[in-house]
């Protein structure tokens, strides 16, 4: 079941700009979790994407926040973009 | 002696925690590093109503979790016990993010105060905190603050005060309801929690309660995880083991994550109105994140900045300047009308009067690099230079902010330096200088030329395109060299950073602070020059002026043999030992040396090149001689200033050391093979 959910998903990377999302899934070492955890993203995390021209970090408004991350990085970051 | 109370600062990067310091403790601070650590330790003092309050700025980090060896520092000394109140700063414009800090304190217990800082910026913001509720609800003071306001700190005082009277710790009740109900998650949340915690049984560890300890498990934490593996019986551990490594325990960091920011969202959701978008991503951060423009902007910014010193420099500089000439003259006139001893005039004037004016010059430099560069934090530009730059740099193992230190080492090595304290990490800081000192300042630039101009004429151009290959080399090599040990792989995570808000400048407070700053270096700095200066003027110093009588003709008569290994004869070398003082003094010991010009055999001589220099130089030295010269030139240490600023940032001798005797290797080695090849060809 777990695994259908994500057939159609969708990392950070991916998303177009100026939309609205929540974080679904965040995959990677706990080093790197525990990193982006502290800075403000975690799943259910309500976000704006502000910015991703694929040429340097992304960059998401949450929790009050301008948060860039670092392209390679935001493509572990899974989103459910709103319609 | 009055009682001693001990205060820890905690907060992540951009909360307002170093203005807070220096605030608190102005001149009363030391910087060193924490013991067996590589991080630096900013420790002062302050008295209010008769008793002392030591303030310790914990290194900033996001959480608590111990990852870097900056957060490990934080964890250590928290978990030590030492402070009497910890003061957890938060930045209130960003308030929901920023209190993840608070979130993962909860559990430890140690008494707190929360600072909700930078109010100014928030309510400019339009939102509307309402600090009472915030610290009704959390049960432990709070106050609504700006550090860099100092009118504001009296009530900083009282609320201290208060808080150390009365110590209270957090209450983890309500995180743990988050923890354990309520949210999508919880329910595994409880189950991962309450096993733990069972499975943990009568573990006590200093002041962090058990359900801590398990959200730090849960998260992986290697200190942690180290302490219960050591301290816990077999059987416990394995049932903590099983625990994290069930399916739900793997995801263990991201749910309590979550929780954590429930329980901020709850209370900063009720008593808080968020920021509008509009106003936190401007029409100028469109443009300056842009991945060109952004570029050309930062570029744009760094060249007004540089210019911005120059002109900050100048007053100090001409006051340096000016006075040299006067104050020497005045004190021949008044030392000649009264009898005193030569000897006496000589050392007056080439070792305390052109020591200090030569320290006011070199201080004017510092001073305006520094203000400038905490005007461009203080309004939040500079992590936009990490954001522009970082794919660049980070090839080096650097953030994109230390472009700016190293942008500026053009004007001035010995401030570029200073500059670097911008950068997170010592390790960042350490390698920033490893590359900076070959980053030539004016000065250098200078003397590369006119020796280039004066040798090899119309190839000089070529001199410069290869200056600039060879210093791009540097950089390669440097961070092969030092880059893996100063900037570990694991650390070299893809940029994950806030875009903190644009802030006013509090000009009385920069002010203020670099002036102490500046203040420090010069006094330090006067020190060192004047000793150097006194050295040199011990083994220059001839009665009848003759060259012939010093013991720097000697000594370099005998190490000769040796410097001509490196193709260069002692008067070569002497100069080169000059060009380690400063620049002018390497072309002031040649004009003395090559063009007997009669000026004093000096350091601090502030005449740049005597007029036919060179042509002296030219009629004289070889032109493998002059190759050896010029290489060995352009990677000399970059003076005495550099060399003291770089000691106090890297807070090491040995580092000191490591990196001079890396650009010592560099340019006398660059200068034999140049000899060499020059014997070749010549």
């Amino acid at each position: 079941m777990k695994n259908a959910d994500f057939v159609d998903r969708l990392s950070l990377a991916e998303m177009g700009e100026n939309r609205c999302g929540t974080v679904a899934q965040i995959e990677g070492d706990s080093r790197f979790i525990s990193r982006i955890v502290s800075i403000g993203l975690t799943p259910g995390s309500a976000f704006t994407l502000l910015k991703n021209d694929k040429l340097s970090p992304v960059l998401v408004f949450c929790r009050d926040t301008v948060i860039a991350v670092n392209h390679k990085e935001s493509s572990q970051i899974f989103v459910k973009v709103e319609s | 002696m009055s009682e001693i109370k001990t205060i820890a600062l905690l907060g992540q990067p951009n909360s307002g925690k170093s203005t807070l310091f220096n605030n608190l403790t102005g001149l009363h601070q030391r910087v060193g590093n924490w013991p067996g650590k590589t991080v630096e330790q900013a420790e002062g003092e302050f008295v209010f109503d008769g008793t002392t309050y030591k303030v310790i700025d914990l290194p900033g980090s996001y959480g608590l979790s111990a990852n870097s060896e900056e957060e490990v520092v934080t964890r250590d000394y928290i978990q030590s016990g030492k402070a009497d109140l910890v003061c957890i700063l938060v930045d209130a414009s960003q308030l929901e993010r920023s209190l993840y800090m608070l979130a993962d304190f909860v559990g430890i217990r140690l008494p707190v105060m929360l600072v909700l800082n930078m109010m100014d910026v928030a309510e400019a913001a339009g939102k509307k905190i309402d600090v009472a509720a915030i610290e009704k609800r959390l049960g432990v003071p709070v106050l609504g603050f700006s550090a860099a306001e100092t009118e504001r700190y009296p009530e900083f005082f009282k609320k201290m005060v208060s808080a150390i009277k009365t110590p209270v710790c957090l209450d983890s009740g309500s995180l743990r309801e988050e923890l354990v109900g309520g949210g999508e998650l919880a329910e595994k949340t409880d189950n991962l929690i309450s096993r733990i915690e069972a499975a943990l049984g009568d573990f006590e560890y200093g002041v962090c309660e058990k359900i801590w300890i398990a959200e730090k498990l849960l998260e992986k934490d290697k200190l942690i995880c180290g302490v219960v593996n050591e301290m816990l019986p077999f059987a416990h551990k394995n049932a903590i083991d099983a625990i994290l490594d069930s399916e739900e325990g793997r995801d263990g960091g991201m749910l309590t994550g979550e929780a954590k920011y429930r329980w901020v969202s709850k209370i900063v959701r009720e008593l808080a109105t968020p920021k509008s978008i509009e106003k936190v991503f401007s029409k100028w951060d469109r443009i300056a994140t842009h991945h060109i423009k952004g570029k050309f902007f930062a570029f744009g910014i760094m060249v007004v900045s540089l210019i911005a010193c120059m002109i900050l420099a100048f007053p100090g500089m001409g006051i340096g300047f000016g006075m040299q000439p006067v104050l020497q003259s005045l004190v021949e006139r008044v030392g000649g009308a009264l009898g005193v001893w030569p000897v006496v005039i000589s050392f007056i004037n080439l070792v305390l009067v052109g020591g200090t004016c030569i320290t006011i010059c070199m201080t004017s430099f510092i001073f305006a690099i520094i203000f400038v560069f905490r005007i461009l934090e203080e309004i939040g530009y500079m992590a936009r230079f990490s954001y522009a730059f970082d794919n660049w740099l980070s090839r080096l193992g650097l953030q994109g902010k230390a472009i700016m230190p190293l942008f500026s080492g053009i004007g001035c090595t010995a401030g570029a330096v200073c500059g670097t304290r911008v950068l997170d990490t010592r390790g960042q800081r350490l390698l920033a200088l490893v590359l900076l000192w070959a980053i030539p300042c004016g000065s250098k630039v200078a003397v590369v030329l006119f020796l280039a101009s004066t040798f090899f004429g119309s190839a000089a151009p070529l001199f410069g395109i290869g200056y600039v290959a060879l210093i791009f080399a540097s950089f390669y090599l440097s961070s092969r060299l030092f880059g893996k040990k100063l900037v570990p792989q694991n650390e070299r995570v893809g940029m994950i950073m806030e875009l903190p808000p644009y802030h006013k400048p509090h000009w009385k407070m920069i002010a203020a602070m670099v002036g102490r700053s500046t203040w420090g270096i010069f006094k330090k700095a006067l020190k060192m020059i004047l000793v150097v200066a006194a050295l040199f003027w011990a083994l220059s110093y001839a009665g009848d002026g003759n060259v012939e009588n010093t013991l720097l003709y000697k000594i370099g008569n005998a190490i000769e043999p040796v410097t001509m290994f490196f193709g260069m004869r002692w008067e070569l070398f002497v100069s080169y030992l000059g060009g380690m003082f400063s620049k002018e003094a390497s072309l002031g010991i040649m004009s003395t040396l090559f063009n007997h010009t009669g000026e004093a055999f000096s350091l601090v001589t502030r005449v740049a090149a005597s007029e036919n220099l060179g042509e002296a130089l030219a009629s004289t030295i070889s032109k493998p001689e002059a190759l050896a010269f010029l290489f060995a030139s352009m990677f000399n240490v970059p003076c005495v200033l550099a060399m003291g600023t770089t000691y106090r940032e890297a807070g090491s001798f040995k580092w000191l050391a490591t990196i001079m005797g890396y650009y010592l290797a560099i340019s006398l080695g660059l200068a034999f093979i140049g000899y060499h090849i020059g014997l070749l060809i010549f």
